[in-house]
This record gives structure tokens, sequence and C-alpha cells, in this order.
């Protein structure tokens, strides 16, 4: 029987005067999964992700982890959840190596130097372990960050939005430890506006908006339930591509400045490329590419995300 | 719980000492105050005022007045010429005290003394009360009158009066004052420290990152409340370390100022804590931290002592705790009254314990 490490009823949090946080959110996590709380900023995923933390109260709903009620006894599991707060900032003026240590007395962790640097070289900080935190980049600072969850050896983690504001190469190293936690059968609550990020890393993902979950699945299954199979994109043919595409019957869209035609059904494929090659505009480029969260997400919000924000 | 409480006390302290802040006020600030103030209170100087005098008299008892007004050895005269407008003079120069002495001044004695003549001759004492030097050029013009008086009438004074400092004799200010710097080194590294900690904490996530670990409120308040009687306790013993070798201060230490230390730090580290309930960023902290220790600082008998304050400043340094942390270092350190010392060391106690159950049960490290 699979074991729900995670479960979610009609979860609502109204913060006054009539801010709905949450709407009444339902889902749940099974063991050993990563899932991942996809959205924009202000959707709810970090009230949802404080709630299950015990660090927020609920205004009505259920929130269980271990099967106890979070908002009652989440004292009784602390031990066995670790958490990484969004934005997190570690102490200034300790070492990464004195920070874990910290951290581990703190779950009353019995922790010797080596399993300590043996955790600093898990997040890649072995090099840098004795230097004062408030001298490390921002990227280190988050896998400090990580060590610290990690080291009361936790069964669930929570990483709320563990990559906000960090160069491509620090999200990619990221990534990869986040992966590697996966892979030593840590269940993971991740939360994101990063639709590159959800798709990669996550086995469940629940996209949020205002509040509520507008779609739950796999990254495959949403794409192929809310996307197109495959997109032909006529790069750089502006409005004027748009308007030739469209006068010969295709269904299409105009995405800065290219143009987006969905190809639902391979089988069409030969037909509309015949169509589009009738076309006298200068184009930059013309490739097929495979859906993403991305055009899901666009599909339903309506609106593309950057950082976290919605385009207008 | 322990091993959380210690885990805590080594990260903090850490921390605490890697910046520059935090020593220099348990240090340096304690040892600066007694070095300044040292500097200006110690020694066998007795302060002389400068004072001009404009003597109109060319007589015999004018010089012989001044030669026993000089001999107080509390002015230094200076001349101001005879034909000087005194009121222009006085305004052209600024000067904060002035004596005429009048030109029909040894006349008038000699009327007094051999014409059987009536009245009194007078001079003239020109000053600004509001002025510290003012109260030394009146009693100085005065004993200098009061000596020219017995001399002149061949009388003996029948009461006089001897000087004493009872238990405290071998006291100087600076005794007085080493207890006021101890209090306010207590208050500000205690208090200001905790409200800008708290708010440091709130703003950058600590709290909360606080709450999922295992410590408790209670026991990250007593770890902070540790460190600081640790460091205070460490500071009180290097300044009174200096103060004895540079101003031979006779205050001693004793177990109850430590004591008093442990219960002044158990007070403000909670008070501290109890402000971070509302206070929501570090430059608010500070602001809201100097707005209540300041006047703490100057109202609880800190540098001056409280019974030269008036009747209604002594009713609000009652109600400060910092005068009851003042009052019983100086009641131990300085006047070996230990009795005394218990019990301002019982009301500071039962206070702290108020202030400490409060900040623990109503702060919240959680979100709404």
């Amino acid at each position: 029987m699979v074991e729900r490490v995670i479960e979610v009823e009609d979860l609502a949090k109204r913060y006054p005067p009539d801010t709905m946080a949450i709407d009444g959110i339902s889902f749940s996590i099974e063991r050993g999964r990563v899932f991942s709380l996809l959205g924009p900023n202000g959707a709810g995923k970090t009230t949802t992700v404080e709630i299950l933390e015990g660090l927020r109260t609920p205004t009505s709903g259920r929130t269980r982890v271990f099967d106890v009620d979070t908002s009652k006894d989440y004292a009784s599991i602390r031990g066995r959840v670790g958490i990484l707060p969004q934005n997190f900032e570690p102490f200034d003026n300790l070492k990464p190596v004195e920070a874990v240590e910290y951290w581990a007395k703190l779950f009353d962790k019995r922790k010797t130097r080596k399993d300590i640097n043996e955790m600093l070289d898990i997040v890649g900080l072995s090099e840098r372990k004795n230097l004062l935190a408030k001298k490390l980049s921002g990227g280190e600072k988050r896998k400090l960050g990580i060590a610290l969850s990690l080291i009361n050896d936790p069964e669930l983690l929570f990483l709320d939005e563990p990559t906000t504001g960090l160069d491509p190469k620090a999200r990619r190293d990221l990534w990869k430890l986040i992966e590697e936690i996966q892979g030593r059968g840590t269940t993971v609550l991740l939360t994101t506006h990063y639709l590159d990020e959800a798709e990669k890393l996550s086995d469940d993902v629940a996209i949020m908006h205002r509040g509520n979950i507008i779609a739950r699945g796999s990254p495959s299954e949403l794409i192929s339930r809310f996307g197109k199979t495959t997109v032909v994109v006529l790069e750089g043919v502006g409005t004027d591509g748009l308007t030739e595409v469209t006068r010969r019957g295709i269904e299409a869209t105009e995405v800065d400045g290219d143009v987006m035609v969905p190809v639902a059904n391979p089988s069409e494929m030969r037909t509309i490329f015949a169509k589009l090659s009738s076309i006298e505009l200068p184009v930059k480029d013309m490739y097929t590419r495979r859906q993403t969260l991305e055009d899901v997400f666009l599909s339903l919000v309506g609106t593309k995300m950057d950082e976290g924000v919605l385009e207008e | 719980m322990i091993g959380r409480i210690m885990a805590d006390i080594v990260a903090f302290g850490k921390g605490y000492l890697r910046n520059v802040s935090g020593p220099f006020f348990a240090f340096a600030f304690p040892i600066l105050l007694i070095l300044i103030f040292g500097a200006i209170f110690s020694g066998d100087n007795v302060a002389t005022v400068d004072l001009p005098v404009q003597n109109l008299d060319d007589g015999l008892y004018s010089q012989v007045y001044l030669e026993i007004l000089d001999g107080t050895g509390l002015v230094n005269i200076e001349t101001i010429p005879a034909d000087a407008d005194i009121d222009q003079y006085i305004d052209d120069n600024s000067l904060p005290l002035a004596l005429v002495i009048p030109d029909d001044f040894t006349a008038g004695i000699e009327e007094l003394l051999y014409a059987n003549g009536t009245g009194q001759v007078s001079m003239t004492l020109y000053g600004d009360p509001s002025r510290s030097t003012y109260g030394i050029a009146v009693g100085a013009v005065d004993a200098a009158i009061t000596y020219l008086n017995y001399n002149l009438t061949e009388a003996e004074p029948l009461v006089s009066f001897q000087v004493s400092q009872g238990g405290a004799e071998e006291f100087n200010y600076m005794d007085f004052f080493l207890p006021g710097v101890v209090g306010i080194t207590v208050m500000t590294n205690s208090l200001f420290a905790m409200t800008s900690i708290c708010a440091e904490y709130r703003t950058r996530g600590y709290f909360k990152l606080l709450a999922t670990t295992k410590i408790t409120k209670s026991e990250w308040l007593i770890s902070k409340f540790v460190f600081f009687t640790v460091i205070l306790v460490a500071s009180l013993v290097l300044t009174y370390a200096i103060g004895r070798a540079l101003f031979d201060m006779e205050t001693t230490l004793t177990p109850i100022s430590f004591v008093l230390i442990a219960a002044g730090a158990f007070l403000f580290v909670s008070m501290g804590m109890l402000l971070g309930i509302i206070i929501r960023d570090p430059e608010s902290g500070a602001a809201v931290a100097n707005a209540i220790g300041f006047p703490m600082m100057f109202l609880s008998g800190a540098f001056f002592p409280l019974d030269s304050m008036p009747e209604y400043l002594q009713l609000i340094a009652k109600v400060i705790p910092l005068t009851y942390l003042n009052e019983g270092l100086r009641d131990t350190m300085v006047y070996s009254n230990n009795e005394s010392a218990m019990l301002n060391l019982a009301v500071l106690a039962v206070i702290a314990v108020i202030v400490f159950v409060a900040a623990s049960r109503l702060m919240s490290w959680k979100g709404k």
C-alpha cells in the first residue's frame, strides 16, 4: 500500500481583512516522490508550505504530515522534517561547518566532525566550509541552507523556492543536488515559479493560481492534457506572419515576434508544412519543438510568467 | 535541553564576538566611560574659578580683603580696570562672574570702626546663578567677608564644623560612578542588543527557522541570558581592574554584585525580547531601544545621586528597573550594605521574572 506522507484537504487561509491566500485546496504526496507547487508570486504556495511546517494556522481545512495534524502537534514530527525556507539567509558570522554543527544540536542529533564534513561535501561546500557565511555566494548560501535542512536526516524535505534569484549555473548545481536527495528516497515538497525547474525535478506538479490548484499531474500528463503535442515555430515573422498563417486556415498565436502553430496530431504535420511554405515572408528560422510546462501554464492561466510575476 | 542551550550559546557567542559592535559595547564602552569620567573627576585638584574684580577703592581694607579672598584657593583673581563701565565690560567680555568693590570700602569700614557709624559696607558680585561656577564664587566671596569681619571685630567664632564622609570616607566620585557604569553596561548590552537581535531574527526569518527545530523560546532566551551574564561579568572585572589601577578606587567586587549583574542581564534580555514583539525591522529596533534606554540611563542614578534630583524625578526613578540595579551594585560594592543590596536584588528579580514570562509567552516565532 502506498504511504501518503502529506495529506491536505479543503485547506483555506484568509488574511485579514479579505485576502484569500488559499481557497480550499486538496492534494496528497506519496512517500519518496518529488512534488512541486508551481505558480506565480502570491499564488499561495508559501502559505501552504508554512501551514504544513506548523508555522501558520489554517483558517479551515485539514493538513496532515506523517498522519499528524500540523496545526495541533507539529512538534511530534519536527525531527522527521527538513526545511529550507523561502529567501533563506544563513547566520552571517558563522562558518558553514559551525552552522551545520549548531543546527544538528538544535535537533538533538549527535554528529561527528566527519558527519558534518560529509554533509558539506554532499552539498558541495567542502572547500568553503571555513569561510564566514556572509562571504558565501547566493548559491552557496542556499546550499548551506540545504545542508542545514538535511542534517537531521529528514524523511520529508520542504524546499521553498530554493533557486529563486540564483544565476543559471547555481540553479543547475542545486537541481543536481535535489536530484541526489531524491535518489536517497527522501520525499520532497518543492515550491517554485520556474516552470523548467518543476518540469525537470518533479514527479508530480500542482499548478497554483490565486489560491487554487488549477491543474495537477506529472509534467508529461499535464503537457499531454493541456498542451498540444508539438509546436511549429516561425521565428521573427511577427504580426504579418500571424496574419498570413491564419489566412490559410491554420490556428496560431504570436509570442514575442514568433508565430507558434500547435499541431495536435503528427499526421497533420505534412499538410501544415505545405501551407506554411507558401508564405512569402522573411523567416529567420522554422523549427518544431515539444511543448513544455510553460505552454501548459500559458494555456491554463492565459499569460506567461517571468521570475514569478505574471505578464500583463 | 542543556545541549540545545549550550549549542545556542556557542553559536550566538561566536557570531556576537565576531561582530565589532558587540565587544565594543561590552568592553570598550564601560572602559572609555571610566577613563573619561576618571580623568575629569579624580585627582586632588580643587576646582578654582576665575573671578574678575574691579577694585574702585584704593584703601587698605580692600587690599586686605583681596588677600583673604585669594587665600581661599577657590578663585583666581583677575583685574578689571577701575575706569571701566562694569555693565559694558561684563557684556563686552562675556563674563560669567565679576566682583566690584566700591570706592568707599575702606572709608566706610573706618567710619564703622572708629566713628561709631551705623549700617554696613557692601560689595557687589555679578553672576549667573545657573552656572556651576557661581556657587563656588559666592562661597569664596562670603567666606572671605566672614573672615574679614571676625578680624575687624576681633571676635572668635563659637561654632564650627568638620567634614567627614562617614562609612564611605575613603571613597571618591569614581567609586560612586563605577557601579553606575556597570549598570549602564548591563542595560545597553542586554536591552539594546536583544532588540536589534529580535528585529534581525524577524526580518531575516531566523525565528521561523528556529521554530522548525527543537529549541524552545524559553531555551533560546535562557541561552542569551547566560551568554550576556558571562560577558557582563567579564566586563565588570575588567572595568573594575582598570578603575582600581588608574583611579585609586576603593570599591570591592562582591558575590552579590555578580548576582545583581545576572539578574540585570535576565531582566534586560527579556525586556529586549518583549520589545521585539512590536519591532519589525532593525532601524526601528535601535530607535525604540534608544528611546527607552537613554531616559533610564539618566534617571536611574547612574551618573548622579538620586537624592540630588527633583522629587518628581526621584518618583520616576523608583519605577525604572535600572535604578534597582545601580542602587544594589552601589550598596554592595561601595557601602558594603549587603542587606540593602539584597532588597534591590529582590525587586530586580521579581520584575525580571514577570518580564521573562511575558516575553516567552507573548512573542511568537511563527506567522499568523
